[in-house]
């Protein structure tokens, strides 16, 4: 199991909260009470049989009866009140912020209830995804933020066997409530390089029964070299070009349209990222994974082809003609555009240099700029750049992916700083759609709602989605099947987050 | 003894100088640790998020303080090795990382200088003896072609054929996945065929230096007078060479070795990283790029200051060396 880069040895550290340094086999070893599918938002339940809404501020979850932590001790719904109250007196360990939307939580028998500040129905997948950690021992450590939990007892699948700087292993709980079906005896999280061509050796090579890693020809380069090797490549995100929303000429949405008709997309794709996946569509869904919300009155699914004499056109309205094969605005300057990207990311830079060419075609002067990747953080974060690289939705819930790129609450004035809607688009429409999203529990309702914001993007374009992003599972079969696939999508192949549990309790011996 | 204090005294002065820009030097970096850390999670493909950010400044905590405080605080921690937390390893404090790591490059990075610098001197003094020669020419072309050799790429092909497609080495790290560092013949043998490919790479590529260096000090000595009064009172060739051409040819060479020996500390970043190994050079990586500030000054610390020390050792060092700096010129 590819699952931890160590650069190049691993640090103990299974604590759950720990935003950027814990181990991955820590998410098998503490469960939350369901995860959603970040493909189509389906729950696998675990630690909860499973979640209703009473009203849409009010989620309630039954908690599964007869677990048992790893030294024996039982599980209840307090373990389940206590791990969200230490997440509110530790806003640190509040890595997915749960208690930005959650203003109480209580519990009564085997039921667990979480009450609402407003009505937000989708957050319920966050609140799910909590991992949840046992009272008798959490009760009493001093500083949970600086804890490394070496030791750690939870009620997941496995435990922790051995741990060596080069490689941890855990081993099969045989307490564990669904034992049955998990079938691997133990899984090897051994480090990694900090290079990437190292790694890719390394997995060519044969070294593990599920790796995540690009390959370039993967048929070539990993599928002939044994017929138990197989990949699936699915998309995972929507890589796009954010524009600064607050800049002329990107305030005017006929010069975004433009942009976007100028684009031959699948060409994108095919340069950046091999032509694993394809050009994205213009809905703001990643399909094939969200197929099921997608608009029908969308022409083409949303997938706009390149067209550049209605790209002219749409520049024409507003205000930038051709001139010598120069875009210029009415003051005969030629339009210019820097679009930045961290600098280690080839695939956006390739990407980024096929758009530049695509836009230089129809006069626009692009120029790239290529930061670190902190830098570029801070650069988007404050506002402070002219078009940038990034990847929109990806958490499988159309109201998350929304929100978190598009709602006018996180549009942060200029040097202020702002992870969400960092390009910083305002539109009253589309927070009505997102607020009836967040109450709906019916799912005409939702689908409706959905609609509005997929026509929004569509017309708008806040964001001109480029192409989507893979997500690249290699798995061998000579151990274990059952593996997710294209026949079988229940969730995304990253060994790197919670799919990994999901994955691991369904598995079956080959 | 003058030239003694003095040397004290600068070494001082240029120690203090090193460790102020230390400290600026990485708060200087646009970016801050909370962005890189969230850069780490954006580049994993999930979407990030506000409270993400908000959590991990609160993990990281500290950072944000006073400025002029901090550098007194990291002044003071300097001497007591208090090093504080680093950001990319919540739980372990920095000397703890530092001490893991630097092992391993002492000993690879360390011998292979060593090896390195032997082996290149000694076929200096063979190519500048022969000067003009077959053997010369076979030596200064074959030191131009190895030194053509970037070294991640030597790494790479090195990696790619004797670990992957011959299998006869392993691909990364420096022991085995599943081990750990322990004093038995076993580990020994195993850490030891980690160690061959990064070593040849590092042995290769630095030998060329060595070599020419030594070969044109050899050709300015070979031309001074008292090795023309040597041949004359009938020494042999070889005694020549090495005991009065050689010996004089080599003073510049224990200069830039002393520096040398001064940077194995700073490990190698790429083929460090290439190989996986768990040294110096890997974990400056990791470091920068998470701006990791408390690990950044540690190792930075330690790199200038074992540069000033060698530096330091080679003044007092040249000085038995070669009399004439001791004495100065007022002597002369």
């Amino acid at each position: 199991m590819q699952g931890d880069s160590g650069n190049p040895t691993l640090v103990e550290n299974f604590n759950p909260f720990s935003a950027a340094s814990e181990l991955g086999g820590t998410r098998l070893i503490y469960e939350p009470l369901e995860i959603a599918s970040p493909i189509d938002g389906t729950f696998t339940p675990f630690l909860a049989t499973d979640h209703r809404f009473t009203d849409p501020r009010t989620l309630v979850f039954t908690i599964r009866k007869g677990v048992t932590w790893s030294d024996g001790e039982p599980f209840t719904a307090a373990d389940v009140v206590f791990t969200f109250r230490l997440l509110k007196q530790y806003p640190a360990l509040d890595i997915t912020g749960v208690w930005s939307v959650i203003s109480s939580v209580a519990e009564s028998g085997n039921l667990f209830t979480a009450t609402f500040n407003t009505a937000n129905v989708p957050f319920a997948a966050t609140v799910a995804a909590v991992p949840i950690v046992p009272q008798h021992l959490w009760a009493d450590i001093a500083d949970p933020t600086r804890y490394a939990n070496t030791t750690p007892v939870g009620t997941g699948p496995f435990t922790l066997s051995s741990f060596e700087p080069t490689q941890y292993a855990l081993a099969k709980n045989p307490s564990y409530w669904q034992a049955d079906n998990v079938a691997p005896a133990t899984v090897l999280f051994p480090a990694q390089s900090t290079n990437q061509v190292t790694n890719q050796l390394n997995v060519v090579a044969g070294t593990y029964d599920w790796a995540y890693n690009y390959l370039p020809n993967v048929k070539d380069t990993y599928v002939s070299r044994d017929p138990d090797n197989i990949y699936w490549f699915p998309p995972g995100g929507t890589i796009g070009l954010f524009m600064n929303l607050t800049r002329a000429p990107y305030t005017d949405a006929n010069f975004r349209k433009g942009v976007s008709l100028a684009i031959d997309r699948d060409l994108v794709a095919q340069k950046a990222v091999n032509g694993y996946t394809t050009g994205a569509s213009m809905s703001g869904l990643v399909l094939p994974n969200q197929q099921k919300w997608l608009d029908p009155s969308l022409s083409r699914r949303g997938y706009v082809e390149q067209d550049l004499t209605a790209a002219k056109a749409s520049f024409a309205k507003a205000g930038f003609t051709e001139s010598n094969g120069r875009l210029v605005d009415g003051g005969g300057r030629q339009v210019s555009m820097t679009i930045s990207m961290p600098a280690n990311y080839s695939d956006w830079v390739t990407a980024a240099k096929e758009t530049a060419n695509q836009l230089g075609a129809v006069g626009i002067s692009v120029q790239l700029d290529l930061p670190q990747a902190a830098q570029f953080q801070t650069e988007i974060q404050t506002g402070n750049f002219d078009v940038a690289m990034n990847s929109f939705a990806g958490t499988g819930l159309p109201y998350t992916d929304f929100r978190n790129g598009l709602a006018s609450s996180f549009a942060a004035p200029i040097n202020t700083r702002t992870v969400n809607n960092f390009e910083r688009y305002k539109n009253r429409t589309l927070d009505q759609a997102l607020a009836t999203l967040a109450a709906a529990t019916d799912e005409q309702t939702q689908r409706e709602a959905t609609y509005r914001l997929e026509r929004i993007m569509y017309e708008q374009v806040p964001i001109v989605l480029l192409y989507y992003g893979g997500s690249w599972g290699l798995f061998s079969t000579r151990h274990f099947t059952g593996w997710p696939s294209a026949e079988n999508p229940y969730t995304l192949p990253t060994s790197y987050n919670n799919s990994i549990l999901v994955v691991l309790t369904r598995l079956k011996k080959a | 003894m003058r030239y003694f204090t003095r040397r004290v005294v600068l070494f001082l002065i240029t120690l203090w100088a090193a460790v102020t820009l230390n400290f600026i030097l990485p708060r200087l970096m646009p970016g801050s640790p909370a962005d890189a850390a969230l850069a780490r999670l954006a580049s994993t493909g999930q979407p990030i998020t506000n409270a993400q950010r908000d959590a991990i400044q609160a993990q990281l905590g500290g950072a944000n303080g006073n400025i002029v405080g901090q550098y007194f605080d990291y002044l003071g921690n300097i001497f007591t090795l208090q090093w504080g937390r680093s950001y990319s390893y919540a739980t372990e404090t920095v000397a703890h990382s530092v001490g893991r790591a630097l092992p391993w490059t002492l000993i690879l990075v360390g011998v292979t200088t060593i090896v390195a610098f032997v082996i290149g001197t000694l076929m200096g003094v063979y190519a500048g003896w022969r000067r003009g020669r077959a053997a010369d020419a076979t030596v200064t072309v074959g030191a131009t072609f190895l030194a053509s050799f970037p070294p991640f790429w030597l790494g790479l092909l090195l990696l790619y054929l004797f670990a992957f497609q011959l299998n006869w080495f392993p691909i990364t790290g420096g022991y085995s996945a599943g081990t750990a560092p322990e004093w038995t013949w076993s580990f020994l043998v195993n850490a030891f065929e980690h160690s061959v490919l990064p070593a040849i790479t590092l042995a290769v590529t630095s030998l060329s230096g060595w070599v020419f260096g030594m070969r044109n000090n050899m050709i300015n000595t070979l031309g001074e007078d008292y090795v023309t009064f040597g041949q004359a009172n009938g020494l042999r060739g070889r005694t020549i060479a090495t005991l009065y051409a050689a010996r004089n040819a080599l003073l510049p060479n224990v200069t830039a070795f002393g520096l040398s020996l001064g940077a194995v500390v700073g490990g190698s970043v790429l083929v460090e990283g290439i190989f996986g190994y768990p040294g110096i050079g890997n974990l400056l990586y990791t470091a920068v790029t998470n701006q990791d500030y408390p690990l950044m000054q540690a190792l930075f610390l330690v790199i200038t200051v074992s540069m000033l020390v060698a530096i330091f050792v080679v003044d007092l060092l040249y000085a038995r060396l070669d009399p004439r700096v001791r004495v100065g010129p007022e002597g002369s």
